[in-house]
């Protein structure tokens, strides 16, 4: 049985970086469920403290490089990366990067040229209707699993993660949500979103997920230039397991992601998108190969779409 | 083999250039020399030895100036990437495909070294002819090819650099020494030396040791297997003071062992000086044929004269000036410089008194006007050279083939421009006379600064004609010009042009960018401009990348107060018995 290129663009759709909160959903059973872990309700502030070593930023990529199609069926060729800088000695570097091709839909790793693609079944078997949803999360899990293999061969310091705290580790862990898709306040408590000041958070209240009890609060970026913006903008939700030494990680964070918000000039996800990360994710581009000469390839191999 | 890098597959790799990504710890230099090996099934290995002639650093991948910020905070990782780019000297075998990125880079050393600056195609019939040239940066000996100094290939050397950065004159001396002492020249003990003397008083303590030669240096000559020793075999000349008694050299600093130099008039007409006193030869066309007629008129008149003083018999008495004397036979005695104007004016323009005619077989010919100018001229260089031809005493003037001596140091720097335009042009034209009749078989070196004054790009002269002629013709009749200057641009063509060895040493930035330094490439044009004292820029004929080199420290002195005095018993002997 034979794989044919059927297609080497995706058409599909990506949540935009600046999604509103105002058109978010609530989170499943809040706000009912919304905890203050501190008090009282009000933009709080903290002292600088220098960064603890190690630090370590993790993140991850992915990219859909083609669809086949072998008369039935659809699978989907992307190819994820995930990498690990660490901060030390007053140096940001690169730790490790991992970059994998897989195959979501494949029965058996596919050999083009030098690409191996190796097999990823989709799980549940291919929905009815559109498929293309189904091997696109198959993608993303794909992914996610990398960043949770180079996340869990780093000990010690403070972990940070892009995105909600997911992997469990002995050792802090911070995560954070640049986009809000969900709601977590309470209405009565969310007017203190629209004034915290740059460098300010909101107390910490209690999330759970999945089995797992996390702290978490808002905290606002610095966006240049300071002055009147829409109120989502520069927020940003950390979240990190409900444990001893919470709340001052979440002084910590204070510290830490202001200093590390970008600079619209330079990047258009600014503020959320963290200066360290940009770089990472540059980084993991440019290690997943070159997405024209990976068409080529395909295209040889595989025969046109 | 020290590995310091690969082939860069980002940029193009050429036969002829390539870049190189360094790696780790490697360190890659301007100046340093690298070997790459490709592989062709059809042709087989190829080795590309190459000359790093550009460095750079940069932070790759970030696209903004201020990204730099962040990445000293901290705040953002970022990848060095340190590229080197190398200009191909030579490939071996000679198949011109380029070489694959990705290949190893090695540093070139020991044999690579010499196969990348072709010192193994430096050798003749009788064994190498790599002469030392001072230090590469990695600290080897640089060598030129004796053959395209001494004629057999090529000849001449042209050193250009700003003076003050002791460049030019140290570096010729420098060659010189290698020339005379490496051995490397077969009949170095035939060969003489005639170096002119400029400015100061630089080149008169060359037979003395300098005070200032540390260990160091010491150890570099060793190194160059030349002696740490000032030259051995010099004598000095020097111009006789205008005013005193006597002949007594002119000179301030070093007050033994110089010796005055002269001509007498009989020896000025004989040899036929006149015309490098007429520097402005161009100015007026017809004053070329009277300077020659009168030249070979003069010569007529000396022959059979011994001299010092110049006889002549066709002069009326009424018409002497005072202190001119009668000799045995009624004829006149021009007893100096003065006294020969004097009579050309006679014979020329006729008695001072009333508008006479001169001696129709002087003039041939020629306008009043002409005439007139000429006397002018002559009359305005009695200043100028009446102390260096003179008729009281025999001519003594100095004569780099004769005399045991074989570096010859003749001083010019207390004449006028006209009196060292004069001793230049006759010294060469003698000198070159003599090799063109075979009465010398040695090679003679020539080094003169400022040829920008002796060899004008835009004028005609005498003395640029000699030197014209020894840089076409001096290299068959072994006559080698080491011509220095502070600007190329200005020398004429031809003389520039004929010099198979060209040392540039610090240069103004202007004059670096004119067409006469387009043998080197960019970055040392750039380079030229930053040049340590004591370094030059060397292009030779058969390596194809310039190179910079060290010389060492010299090791005879250049002014009195580095002379190392000789106290001991023996040298004071001599001294005083």
């Amino acid at each position: 049985m034979a794989w044919r290129l059927y297609a080497l663009e995706l058409s599909r759709l990506e949540g935009t970086a600046g999604e509103v909160l105002s058109g978010a959903v609530w989170e499943e059973g809040y706000p009912a469920r919304f905890e203050p872990l501190e008090a009282p309700w009000e933009a709080r502030r903290a002292p600088p403290v220098p960064w603890p070593e190690p630090l370590y930023f993790v993140d991850g990529r992915e990219r859909a490089e083609a669809v086949l199609s072998d008369g039935r069926r659809l699978a989907l060729l992307g190819c994820v990366a995930a990498g690990a800088l660490v901060y030390r000695q007053g140096n940001m570097g690169l730790l490790e990067t991992r970059v994998r091709r897989v195959g979501v839909g494949l029965e058996e790793a596919l050999r083009l040229g030098g690409l191996v693609y190796e097999p990823l079944p989709l799980e549940g078997g291919p929905g009815p209707g559109d498929p293309l949803p189904a091997l696109q999360e198959g993608l993303r899990k794909a992914r996610a699993l990398l960043e949770e293999e180079v996340a869990g061969g780093l000990t010690g310091g403070l972990l940070i993660v892009d995105g909600p705290v997911r992997l469990r580790r002995r050792d802090p862990v911070l995560g954070y949500i640049k986009t809000h898709w969900a709601r977590y306040l309470p209405e009565g408590k969310e007017a203190l979103l629209f004034a915290l000041k740059p460098g300010e958070r909101t107390p910490m209240f209690r999330v759970h997920r999945g089995g797992q009890a996390l702290a978490s609060w808002y905290l606002r970026l610095p966006l240049p230039p300071e002055g009147v913006r829409p109120p989502e903008s520069g927020l940003l939700r950390v979240e990190t397991p409900l444990q001893e030494g919470a709340s001052a990680l979440a002084d910590l964070s204070l510290s830490l992601f202001p200093a590390l918000a970008s600079h619209p000039v330079k990047d258009p996800r600014a503020p959320q998108n963290l200066l360290p990360v940009g770089g990472l994710e540059r980084e993991l581009a440019r290690r997943m190969g070159s997405r024209e000469v990976v068409g080529r390839l395909l295209a040889r191999h595989l025969g046109g779409g | 083999m020290e590995r310091v890098g690969v082939v860069l597959g980002s940029r193009e790799a050429t036969p002829l250039e390539f870049f190189v990504g360094v790696e780790g710890q490697g360190l890659l230099r301007l100046d340093d020399l690298v070997v790459v090996e490709g592989y062709h099934p059809k042709v087989g290995k190829v080795r590309y030895f190459g000359m790093v002639d550009h460095v750079a650093k940069v932070h790759e991948g970030e696209s903004f100036d201020t990204d730099i910020f962040l990445a000293v905070e901290g705040k953002i990782p970022v990848s060095l990437a340190y590229v080197a780019h190398v200009s191909v000297t030579r490939i071996l075998p000679e198949e011109f495909f380029p070489p694959d990125p990705g290949s190893p880079v090695y540093l070139a050393q020991g044999e690579d070294l010499e196969l990348a600056l072709y010192y193994d195609a430096m050798r003749n019939q009788r064994g190498s002819t790599t002469l030392p040239a001072g230090f590469l940066k990695n600290g080897e000996v640089a060598y030129l090819n004796l053959e395209f100094l001494n004629g057999v290939k090529g000849g001449h050397v042209n050193i250009s650099g700003i003076s003050g950065v002791a460049a030019k004159t140290s570096y010729a001396t420098f060659l010189l020494k290698s020339l005379l002492e490496s051995g490397v020249l077969e009949d170095a003990h035939q060969a003489k030396v005639l170096l002119f003397n400029v400015k100061g008083e630089d080149l008169l303590f060359l037979d003395k040791p300098n005070l200032r030669l540390s260990e160091e240096a010491r150890r570099d000559y060793e190194r160059l297997g030349l002696p740490p020793t000032p030259f051995g075999s010099v004598a000095f000349r020097a111009p006789p003071r205008k005013e005193g008694e006597g002949i007594l050299p002119d000179v301030e600093t070093r007050l033994e062992g110089v010796r005055a130099y002269h001509w007498d008039l009989v020896q000025f007409a004989q040899k036929g000086l006149l015309p490098f006193l007429f520097t402005d030869k161009g100015a007026l066309t017809n004053l070329g044929f009277l300077v020659a007629h009168v030249t070979e008129k003069l010569r007529r008149l000396a022959e059979g004269q011994k001299g010092p003083h110049l006889l002549v018999a066709d002069w009326p008495e009424g018409e002497l000036a005072e202190g001119i004397t009668f000799d045995d036979l009624g004829r006149v005695r021009l007893k100096s410089f003065s006294d020969l104007v004097r009579y050309l004016e006679y014979k020329l323009l006729g008695p001072e008194t009333g508008e006479g005619e001169g001696d129709r077989t002087w003039v041939a010919r020629q306008a009043r006007g002409t005439l007139e100018a000429f006397i002018r001229r002559l009359r305005a260089s009695v200043e100028n050279v009446g102390h260096l031809v003179r008729g009281d005493r025999k001519g003594h003037p100095p004569d780099p083939l004769e005399g045991g001596e074989q570096v010859h140091v003749v001083d010019l720097a207390k004449l006028s421009p006209q009196g060292q335009m004069f001793v230049v042009g006759s010294l060469l034209s003698d000198l070159f006379a003599k090799k063109e009749r075979g009465q010398y078989r040695g090679r003679v070196f020539v080094v003169l600064d400022e040829l920008n004054k002796y060899a004008p790009r835009d004028e005609e002269s005498p003395i640029k004609d000699v030197l014209l002629d020894i840089a076409e013709r001096g290299r068959s009749l072994g006559v080698i010009l080491i011509g220095a200057q502070q600007t190329a641009s200005e020398v004429e063509r031809r003389v520039v042009g004929n010099a198979a060895i060209r040392v540039v040493g610090r240069l103004d930035a202007a004059e670096a960018e004119r067409p006469e330094y387009r043998h080197l490439p960019p970055s040392f044009r750039q380079r030229a401009l930053i040049l340590p004292q004591g370094s030059v820029i060397l292009s030779q004929p058969e390596i194809p990348v310039p190179l910079l080199v060290r010389f060492p420290f010299p090791a005879w002195a250049t002014k009195r107060e580095e002379v190392l005095e000789d106290n001991s018993a023996e040298a004071l002997r001599r001294e005083f018995f």
